[in-house]
């Protein structure tokens, strides 16, 4: 029985997962980022969202969207979020990132749930719009962090450096992956987004999020973001104005920029 | 609907008719577990509790337990399935397996509601819209089930059937809004709603088609829609 125990661990040591993802996709960061916490090796694949792979399409059929973890039997899964569920259940003796307490699990999930649904749409707002309109999703968006600075004051997460406590967790990965953006963002289209005496909780914990040297590893250059970010805006802008056919759009990149302008549905300018 | 003061603890904050609600009634049923039901007249304003139970999103349903509020539906029966591990679960617990239960009812989550109410509240080209991509989520799930009795598998019923269970009385008012039949577009779905709709703890938490497609009538009302 112990031997077979070691080879089955063995195995799951032995054996890779295979992380197909987009470089600028902070859906596909929270995967990796979450590998890179739990010391879990996998091999990643790129895929250029403008054009899919066969292995992305035969994978996830129903959305075709990246982050897609292929296990090393083959079988694949979708949803970061789900990818991180089953990262904790799947590997029980390396780091888990949900918090061990049933209620702490459901503050976590509701709050990723929010990200996903509230605010990473806000600040995409932001970022397609301008005018009014624009004004509009700042005010959103500054309401949704709003929420999350008064459960850090005073809430669920009162008096803790992390979302996950002591450490980087669950929350931590989901909101940090892609809060890198409102920077970036702020660059670009001149918009305050985290403004450190409107949140400073907000600010001091991103800060603490971004040092992490796994999260170091895994979020791109800040100039990558910055050039990735302001191609979108012109494109996006672009298509707002009506002037969307695909010969007036931006897509042309310069040979050393990233890869071609995506569906916007596919590109995470999420949170 | 189990309203006696309950002794595990457990107070559900709900609307009569709203699917979300249901899952979370489902799953009490499934796991046994008594608990104060409250219906909150949604229609006529939101009581205090709820406001203060779920701030963010003003929502039902709400779970309290021991005074502490869990929100969403899905996040109540995880909470459920965690808090009480010694009731019948509705994930399975193979990994993989809990993470395709988490991903297809995510997709039920995803989708139907807000299709069927483009269905019923939009004209024209929209709702032609709306009514083409119902068509293609019923067709996802039917190859989802396959020849499964449930769509918790070896499992059995499962965390699935329990999210998309609800919304079972609500196919004959997509039906007429849509102008299709399940029976024809997904008949694998069609009788899956069949069977599940006999199982104790879903035909005690749902209502008719009839009392689902009138309140589609009050709401229509209530938003000035013809």
């Amino acid at each position: 029985m112990a031997m077979e125990k070691a080879a089955a661990e063995n195995a799951e040591k032995a054996a890779p997962l295979k992380l197909l993802g987009s470089w600028a996709s902070s859906y596909t960061h929270r995967v990796q980022l979450a590998l890179r916490l739990k010391g879990l090796e996998f091999e990643y694949a790129e895929e250029d969202l403008g054009s899919k792979s066969e292995a992305l399409l035969r994978n996830n059929p129903v959305y075709k969207k990246v982050p897609v973890l292929v296990l090393p039997d083959g079988r694949a899964l979708a949803e970061s979020a789900i990818i991180l569920h089953y990262l904790d259940d799947a590997f029980p003796s390396a780091r888990q990132l949900l918090p061990a307490d049933p209620f702490d699990r459901a503050v976590a999930r509701f709050w990723c749930h929010f990200s996903d649904d509230k605010l990473g749409p806000a600040v995409g707002a932001v970022f397609a719009s301008t005018g009014e309109e624009q004004e509009a999703a700042v005010r959103q968006v500054h309401e949704n962090l709003a929420l999350l600075e008064a459960e850090l004051r005073e809430g669920a997460f009162k008096g803790r450096r992390f979302f996950g406590g002591d450490e980087v967790g669950f929350l931590d990965v989901v909101l940090g992956c892609g809060s890198y953006w409102l920077a970036v963002f702020e660059e670009v289209t001149g918009v305050q987004l985290v403004d450190a005496d409107a949140f400073p909780l907000f600010h001091a914990w991103l800060r603490d999020f971004e040092a992490q040297e796994e999260v170091r590893e895994t979020i791109p250059s800040v100039d990558r973001l910055l050039d990735y970010a302001r191609g979108l805006r012109q494109m996006l802008l672009a298509m707002a104005a009506g002037a969307g056919a695909p010969a007036d759009a931006p897509t042309a990149a310069p040979p050393s920029a990233a890869p071609p302008a995506p569906a916007t549905a596919d590109i995470a300018v999420d949170i | 609907m189990a309203s006696e003061k309950s002794s595990s603890d457990l107070t559900l904050l709900d609307f009569w008719v709203s699917p979300f609600g249901q899952r979370v009634r489902i799953a009490l049923a499934e796991k046994n577990l008594p608990y104060e039901y409250v219906e909150e007249d949604l229609l006529a304003g939101k009581s205090e509790r709820l406001l203060q139970s779920n701030p963010v999103h003003k929502k039902i349903p709400v779970l309290l337990h021991g005074g502490k509020p869990v929100n969403e539906s899905l996040i109540i029966v995880q909470y459920l399935d965690e808090a009480f591990p010694d009731t019948p679960s509705l994930l399975p617990s193979d990994p993989y397996a809990r993470a395709q239960a988490r991903f297809w009812a995510d997709y039920v989550d995803k989708k139907v509601y807000d299709c069927g109410t483009r269905l019923w509240k939009l004209k024209g080209e929209p709702q032609a819209q709306a009514r083409a991509e119902m068509l293609e989520i019923l067709k996802t799930l039917e190859t989802e089930l396959g020849d499964k009795e449930f769509f918790g598998g070896e499992h059995g019923f499962g965390f699935v059937d329990a999210a998309f269970a609800p919304f079972t009385p609500w196919f004959m008012s997509y039906e007429k809004y849509g102008e299709f039949k399940v029976a024809e577009v997904a008949p694998k779905i069609a009788a899956w709603a069949e069977r599940v709709g006999k199982r104790e703890s879903v035909a005690k938490s749902l209502y008719s088609p009839d009392k689902v497609y009138d309140h589609i009538g009050v709401l229509k009302k209530k938003y000035g829609i013809e």
